[in-house]
Parts: C-alpha cells; sequence; structure tokens
C-alpha cells in the first residue's frame, strides 16, 4: 500500500495571528453611543489572520479529510456516491443562491418551479400523494412523520391510546429517537432467521395501542421485506400506519415503491438517494411525502402550480404547522432537481440496478471469507461479520484505512456481531471493487498484532477516544 | 459504473444469468411498471433547463430591503472556496476520526470560535437551522430541570412559534407569551417576573428582538428568572459590538447562522448555532467534537459524548439528530476567520448606522413612521398610512421590503397596526436608502 494521507502539525487557527487583510464596505457613524450602554461589548477575541492564511489553513485541513473525490466510500446505510459537479454549479446560480426566501412570489417563480417540479418527481418515485420539502435532514423528516401520525390520531381522537411506535431491531437510532421525541413509546420487534421482520411476532405486539411502525425496506441489512405487503396490512387492520424511512431508497428507485407497497407515509434522504454532497456530516435534506388522506397535515406550505404561475399554499386543514424557519433546504433541493432531471428515469432505474449488482458481486467475492448471516440475495448493502475471522470489525477497519479507501460502517447494525455494513452504491468501477474486496481479504488474514498497527498512513495513529469522553476538551480554552 | 463485459462477469460470479434476477426477492404484485418521469438528458442540456428556469427569477433588479431571518451580507469569496474544497464537502460525518482530522479540527474551531463569539462555556458541532435550535433548547431546558412553563416574547414571530410548538408535541409544556414595552420595544420585566413562577422551564430572550430593537433588558432577566433557563436567540452579527449572551447569565444561546458567510439561498441551508453552559453537557443536542490524543500521545480530534446520541442510546437519546449542518459551521467559522475581531465589529456598527439612517430618511417625512424608540438592529419596523398603496410603489421603484408585521407575528399587529420591516446590512448604500426614502413618502 502506498497511500499517505497528507499530514501536517496544522496549529489552531487561533495561534495564527497574522493580521486581518479583509476590508468591509459601510460607516459606522455614531452606532457605537447609540447602542444602549447595558449593552456594549467591551471585548472581542475572534482570531486575527490574513485572507491568505485563512485559506491555507483550511486548504491543508482539507488534505486531512477524506471525501468521495478521492475514492471509493461504501460506508453502509449512507449511500455515499458521486457528488456530480453539474449539480454544485446549478445550486452557485447567484439567481438561485442569494435569492431571500420572504420575496414576493411573483419575482422567484424560478425557485418556486424548481420546488414544485421536485415535489412531483418525488411523488412519482414514492407513487404518494403529497409532498413536503420542508423537512431539513432525514431524521427531521422522521420527526416530522410522526408527528403526522400524531395529529391525524388526534383529529380521529385516538390519540389517548395510540402510544406505542413499533420498529424492527435493526432500525436505524433515528427511528426510535425520532418516536420518542415526539412522544410516543417505542416497542421492539425482533427479526427473524431471514434477517427480515418475524411476522409472528410483530402479530402479538400490533394492538390497540399502535401508532405506527417505522421502517426501511430495504432493511438496514441489505435484505428486502418481502412481507411487506402482510406487514402493512396487519397495521391498517388495526387503524395503524405504516412509515417507509427512505434511508435506503438507492436500492429500489424505479423498482419498486413505498406507496405500492403500503405505506402511508415517506421521508426521502436527498443527500443519499439523490447524490447531493454530505459536507461531512451535512447539510442533508430530507423531504417527506404522504397519502392523499394525510395531506392536510403536512407541514405548510406545499408549492402548487395553477394557471398564473406557481404559489404557496398555506392552507391546509390540519396542518402540523412548521418544522423549520423556512421552505427547506433549497440549496439541497436544487441538487436533487438537478440529479433527477439529468438522469431521468432510465439512468435512475439503471443507477439503482447497478448499486444492486456490486452489492452481490461484493457480496460473492467474500463468501467463505467473512461470515455474511442471513439471506443470500442483498439489494443495496450487505452486512458482514468479521467474528469467523477471529479479528475485531475496528481493526479491519482501521486497516483499511491505510488503502486510500474507506472502511465500511462497523458496528452497525446492532443485531450482528462485529458488523461491517457495506453499501458499495452504483459509483464505482469493477477495479475498484475488486481491490475493495482483496483489502478485506487480506485484512481478515493479517495477523493480530499486524492489524492493531493500522493505520500509518493517516496524520494520527488511533484515536484515544475514552480519552476524550472523560477528560472532556470541547474548545480550544480547555 | 461498470462496463458491459465487466457485469457479465460480476454476474458469473454471483451466479445469476440477467441483471433483472438482482431484484427477484421483490415480489412481483410489488414491481413498480413504469417510472413516469423523462428520459435522461445531457449536462449541457440541463444547464440550458437550469439556466433558463433561473431567469424565471426576477428578484435581481430589485433593490434588497428583505430581512427578518435572512440576510443579505457579503459572503467573501475566500468562504465560498473553501467550503468547495472537495475533500470537505464529499466527506462524511467523521465516523473514521483518523482520515477525518481536518474537518473535525475545522469543526472544533468553530465550536471555540463561536464560545470566545458568545462568551459560553460549550458549543456543539451545529443543529439545522437557528429555528430548530430554539426548540431543541426548549427540550433541553425540560430535560434539565423537568418543568414546563416556556416563557416567549410576544415578538417571536409566528413561523417560529409554529416550530416550537412542533417540537413540543411530546412534551407536557405549555407556551406563554410576555409583554414588551409598547414605547421602546424592550422586554417588560414587571409583565415577565410576574409570569416566572415555580414551574417556568426556560425564558426565551431575542436581542434584537422580533421588532428589530436591541434590547438592554435582557441583561435584567437574569435576576428575574428563578430556577428557570435562560435561553437567547441573537443575531450573531450583532455580537461585534453588543455584549455577548454569556456575559447576562444565559444558560443556552442559539443563534441563526446564515449572516456569518452563508448564502440566502432561498431559505436554507441554513446555520443553528448552539452553546451552553457545562454543566449541561450531557443534557445537550448534537455532535460535539472533542479534543484528545493518539496512541502516540499527538494531539487529535473526535466525536464524543457519542452516548448520548441516537445511534447509541435509540429512543433515549437526547435529540434525534444524525446529519447537522457541519459544512455551514465550516462556512462561519472561515468568514469569521477571515473578518476578524475588527471586521465583526465594523459590521455591527455599520447595521446600526444604517439602521439609523433609514429611520433619519423616514423621521424627514413623519416622526411617528418608526413605532419604537429603542435603538434598532437591521430589520426597521415602519407604520404606513396608506398600506394599500405601499406595494405598488415599492413596485414601481424596484424596490424588494415591507414584511408585514401582520405576517410575522399577527397578534402584535394588533397593536402596531399597518407596520412593515424594511431591513439593511453593510451592503445598503445611502442610494439605496435615498430611493427608499422616495419610494415609501407617498405611504407615510
Amino acid at each position: 500500500m502506498s497511500y499517505r494521507q497528507a499530514s501536517y502539525d496544522e496549529p489552531l487557527i487561533r495561534d495564527m495571528e497574522s493580521g486581518t487583510t479583509y476590508e468591509l464596505p459601510g460607516e459606522t457613524g455614531d452606532a457605537q453611543s447609540a447602542i444602549p450602554e447595558e449593552l456594549r461589548r467591551d471585548e472581542l477575541r475572534l482570531p486575527g489572520v490574513a485572507e491568505y492564511d485563512v485559506v491555507r489553513h483550511f486548504t491543508r485541513l482539507s488534505q486531512m479529510n477524506y471525501g468521495v473525490d478521492l475514492g471509493f466510500y461504501p460506508l453502509g446505510s449512507c449511500t455515499m456516491k458521486f457528488n456530480p459537479k453539474y449539480a454544485d454549479a446549478i445550486s452557485s446560480f447567484e439567481s438561485f443562491r442569494d435569492s431571500h426566501p420572504l420575496s414576493d412570489q411573483s419575482l422567484v417563480q424560478g425557485n418556486l418551479r424548481i420546488m414544485y417540479e421536485l415535489q412531483e418527481y418525488l411523488r412519482e418515485i414514492s407513487d404518494m400523494d403529497a409532498v413536503s420539502l420542508q423537512p431539513l435532514a432525514g431524521a427531521h423528516g422522521e420527526f416530522t412523520g410522526i408527528l403526522i401520525v400524531r395529529k391525524y390520531f388526534e383529529k380521529s381522537g385516538e390519540l389517548d391510546r395510540r402510544t406505542e411506535i413499533i420498529v424492527p431491531d435493526s432500525a436505524h437510532g433515528t427511528n426510535p429517537a425520532s418516536a420518542a421525541m415526539a412522544g410516543f413509546d417505542v416497542r421492539e420487534v425482533p427479526s427473524g432467521d431471514d434477517g427480515t421482520v418475524d411476522v409472528e411476532a410483530l402479530r402479538k405486539l400490533v394492538t390497540e395501542k399502535t401508532a405506527a411502525f417505522m421502517i426501511t425496506n430495504p432493511n438496514t441489512l441489505g435484505i428486502f421485506e418481502h412481507n411487506i405487503g402482510e406487514i402493512a396490512s396487519i397495521f391498517h387492520e388495526k387503524g395503524a400506519l405504516l412509515y417507509y424511512d427512505g434511508a435506503n431508497f438507492n436500492a429500489i428507485l424505479g423498482h419498486t415503491s413505498p406507496g405500492l407497497m403500503g405505506f402511508d407515509i415517506v421521508h426521502f434522504n436527498l443527500h443519499k438517494t439523490f447524490a447531493t454532497p454530505h459536507g461531512g456530516g451535512g447539510p442533508g435534506s430530507g423531504p417527506i411525502a404522504v397519502k392523499e388522506r394525510l395531506k392536510e397535515f403536512l407541514p405548510v406550505p406545499l408549492v402548487e402550480k395553477s394557471s398564473t404561475g406557481y404559489a404557496f399554499n398555506y392552507d391546509l386543514k390540519s396542518s402540523v404547522g412548521k418544522v423549520s424557519s423556512f421552505y427547506g433546504a433549497f440549496g439541497v433541493l436544487l441538487r436533487a432537481w438537478a440529479y433527477i432531471t439529468k438522469n431521468g428515469s432510465d439512468g435512475l432505474m439503471k443507477n439503482s440496478l447497478t448499486a444492486v449488482l456490486n452489492t452481490n458481486y461484493i457480496r460473492a467475492r467474500l463468501s467463505g471469507h467473512y461470515s455474511i448471516p442471513f439471506k443470500k440475495e442483498k439489494m443495496h448493502e450487505l452486512v458482514l461479520s468479521s467474528s469467523n475471522t477471529g479479528r475485531k470489525a475496528l481493526d479491519i477497519a482501521k486497516y483499511i484505512l491505510d488503502s486510500g479507501m474507506h472502511p465500511p460502517t462497523v458496528y452497525f447494525p446492532l443485531i450482528v456481531r462485529e458488523s461491517m455494513m457495506i453499501e458499495p452504491t452504483e459509483t464505482v468501477s469493477k477495479h475498484d471493487l475488486d481491490t475493495y474486496c482483496d483489502l478485506l481479504i487480506s485484512g481478515a488474514r493479517a495477523g493480530q498484532p499486524e492489524l492493531e498497527k493500522h493505520p500509518v498512513s493517516t496524520p494520527v495513529s488511533r484515536i484515544d477516544e475514552v480519552r476524550a469522553a472523560r477528560d472532556l476538551k470541547l474548545n480550544w480554552r480547555g | 459504473m461498470p462496463s458491459e463485459s465487466d457485469v457479465s462477469e460480476m454476474l458469473k460470479e454471483i451466479g445469476l444469468d440477467t441483471v433483472d434476477s438482482l431484484y427477484s426477492g421483490i415480489p412481483g404484485k410489488l414491481r413498480k411498471q413504469q417510472l413516469d418521469l423523462d428520459h435522461h438528458i445531457s449536462e449541457y442540456e440541463l444547464i440550458k433547463r437550469a439556466e433558463s428556469i433561473a431567469g424565471e427569477n426576477r428578484w435581481n433588479n430589485y433593490i434588497n430591503f428583505l430581512g427578518c431571518g435572512s440576510y443579505d451580507r457579503i459572503v467573501p469569496a475566500s468562504v465560498d472556496h473553501i467550503i468547495s474544497r472537495s475533500e470537505f464537502i464529499t466527506s462524511y460525518t467523521p465516523y473514521q476520526p483518523e482520515v477525518s482530522q481536518g474537518m473535525l479540527q475545522s469543526l472544533f474551531e468553530y465550536q471555540s470560535t463561536i464560545c470566545d463569539l458568545t462568551e459560553m462555556d460549550v458549543t456543539n458541532s451545529s443543529m439545522y437551522d437557528g429555528v430548530t435550535g430554539i426548540a431543541e433548547a426548549v427540550r433541553m431546558a425540560h430535560r434539565v430541570n423537568g418543568k414546563s412553563k416556556v416563557l416567549v416574547p410576544e415578538t417571536l414571530y409566528d413561523s417560529r412559534l409554529a416550530v416550537i410548538e412542533s417540537y413540543m408535541e411530546g412534551l407536557p409544556s405549555k407556551i406563554e407569551k410576555y409583554r414588551i414595552n409598547r414605547e421602546t420595544g424592550y422586554i417588560d420585566l414587571e409583565d415577565l417576573a410576574s409570569r416566572v413562577d415555580n414551574n417556568t422551564s426556560c425564558i426565551l430572550v431575542e436581542n434584537p428582538n422580533g421588532m428589530g430593537v436591541l434590547d438592554p433588558n435582557v441583561t435584567k432577566v437574569q435576576e428575574i428568572k428563578k430556577g428557570a433557563l435562560m435561553i437567547s436567540f441573537t443575531d450573531p452579527i450583532s455580537l461585534g459590538a453588543v455584549k455577548p449572551p454569556g456575559s447576562y447569565g444565559v444558560d443556552i444561546s442559539i443563534m441563526e447562522g446564515q449572516s456569518l458567510g452563508i448564502h440566502q439561498n432561498f431559505g436554507g441551508p441554513f446555520l443553528g448555532i448552539m452553546s451552553f453552559r457545562k454543566e449541561y453537557v450531557r443534557k445537550s443536542p448534537g455532535r460535539i467534537i472533542g479534543q484528545t490524543q493518539d496512541h502516540n500521545g499527538k494531539r487529535a480530534f473526535v466525536m464524543t459524548l457519542q452516548t448520548r446520541e441516537q445511534h447509541i442510546r435509540r429512543e433515549k437519546a437526547t435529540s434525534n439528530i444524525c446529519s447537522n449542518q457541519a459544512l455551514m459551521a465550516l462556512a462561519s467559522l472561515s468568514y469569521l476567520s477571515i473578518i476578524g475581531s475588527g471586521g465583526l465589529r465594523k459590521l455591527a456598527l455599520v447595521t446600526i448606522n444604517n439602521s439609523i439612517k433609514l429611520k433619519k430618511a423616514l423621521s424627514a417625512v413623519s416622526t411617528k413612521a418608526v413605532p419604537v424608540s429603542g435603538t434598532l438592529f437591521s430589520d426597521v419596523p415602519v407604520h404606513v398610512r396608506k398600506p394599500n398603496d405601499l406595494a405598488d410603489s415599492l413596485r414601481k421603484n424596484m424596490i424588494q421590503g415591507g414584511v408585514p408585521l401582520s405576517l410575522l407575528s399577527r397578534e402584535l399587529s394588533g397593536e402596531f397596526p399597518d407596520t412593515f420591516f424594511f431591513s439593511v446590512t453593510e451592503k445598503t448604500g445611502q442610494s439605496d436608502i435615498d430611493k427608499f426614502a422616495k419610494a415609501i413618502e407617498v405611504v407615510l
């Protein structure tokens, strides 16, 4: 392995005093004396650094950061696909980027059209009836969706008894967290031997107290929940709702849909399925879609089209209200619009198919080397266990770091020991898939003392996370 | 993407004849018959289409006096450049810290810089936007003291109140509004004090508040808050010249970070900035970066206190936050580093000065045009005598502005009828103000 990440002993920006160089226009006049005395600030200590040094500082830091543009990044559940540059280009058009959210609607018809078209795209892709673009992340979409569940039962007078939300034991942590935030009790249903929901166990859990079921399909093991039709009936017969966590949408786009599976509420992760950049943790975007009978509960406003143009509609009878400042992460919505428009129906379907092909290829290449629990056929991601190799998932992950590729997600889902979750997406060559599989195989065969040395090609060696939590140092003041 | 010959090799390895059989696990009746979208287009065609749609926006020709939560401020080119570095923008949440030191150090510096700006103890590594930040702060206060009354100023925008209410759905808490003084626009301390009781969980103060007023009374709330937590919502630009929340007893400080080098983007992505006292750190939401060491004793950064978070604590987590606004946090850090203390101070003072100039331009026509006497920061409320003619006059003069108070705070607009906001920043020039004065003269 010849990979080396850049390694600088980069000082904190506070310690880089070279004197501010950036000039700002405007006159200050008598402003200082206009500030009420009790409010006047005496001291301010921001870094005082020349603009050129600021750029150098962050450029050096960027070189100590791994991103999709540097290589394969198959972090399971995160859909780290290539972020197309045309989407960045479009989102930086001044006419979009610098527009004000409270502009008169007649002056921002272009923005409204983008939002309307994206709503329509997402409706068609999900086979749902109405879309709100307002939630700002996947988890935020979940929370909004569960607020709709709440409002729906509040309206029907059942909220007092519908206190429970069920999630699979393989669910993303955000599902139970969002349900709890919205005031519901969380019940967990176990997975069966084939890695899908244990339908008989589920039947026993669903009672008149059940408000909803949150599930992703394919699930976090990368397995399609083939019983989803039956599961939907179980809930609908009891009057409960079905929530689709769209984190794994990249597996199925164009081939099936949450609408066809019987879901009532869906969220999308535009930063996953629709290739918008993750930005080192965000911004994301988590639009939601619902069936017709739930449309009246969506957050306001929605964008509608009429003969006179596009307009916001604030008039929804039982709206949950608002969940963020304005209309959603428009800069991210634009990128997703661009991705869908560019790829079209044929491109989108091919992307999903290729993601599934790549996953199953990895599965085929690694079987015999790692234990691959549950059903053979995987969708967009697979979960391995390193238990059979006698090696820890963490050690293998650190070993992979030295290759210039990114390790899988490790220790999730929680129901598989020493789990390694790999999601290749469609934007990877067979050559890189082979290299990656070879790496995983050699990692499993490496001696334990050898494994524990890794990583060595990164600016820091293994990090003491226990110390970080014990001796908290959360800013440069100490 | 694999080539055709690659595909057949891969299928062979998998043991399948066709790619279609990859979906054999999906029951036939669930297969989507058709994806009813247009076929793919070239990049060139896409850009053309996007340009044409962008051309349907017409705001560009107007002079801007819009604000009220989103501000047209200068974004240094270097800030856009830094957040466009592909190593930053195309990375994920730093789960593998050894290859993510760049983003982790940046976020640590962000947390530190915001602590210096606000004089608070701890800052997390970002929330979705300012408003969801307030809402999370309200939830956090409830976790800290278990109390349920939430006091907010009557100047709080309805849209913000709606977000807080959404976030309180699962809590037993109730919101109550306290008054502002009708002349100064300051907090009515007597009214606020009368509402604070043993069950008060938190008090939200705004500075500047929803009437645009810099409020000296925020410094006195600590004397009457009893067991309640004080949450502040301040404009980060104002902190260049205005006392920081940490100096007047604030427990949780929230700011909307859009002003700090982030384009308005029609309302998002923005940046929620959350800071708090260190004793509450384990009750706090969101990701936090900590400094530690690697196994050779070298300084290193890592996400820490993850046992509060959803991926570990699930339904017992302090919040459901997973994605946040890391890249926007980086934008604000770059921005603050580039403009420095002097720059931020200047921006704060220029904003106040331009607010004064706007007010003066109005007083020339009507001394009662601005209904509150307090010093204004950016958002200037204007009482208009002929509200029905306002939109026309603004359009004719190619001016964007005049957000009605009735749209922002319906109840308060009963007290301040026919009031519209015109907002200034460092970009507002004297000629803009002159044109504005001419446009508004006829309706004052």
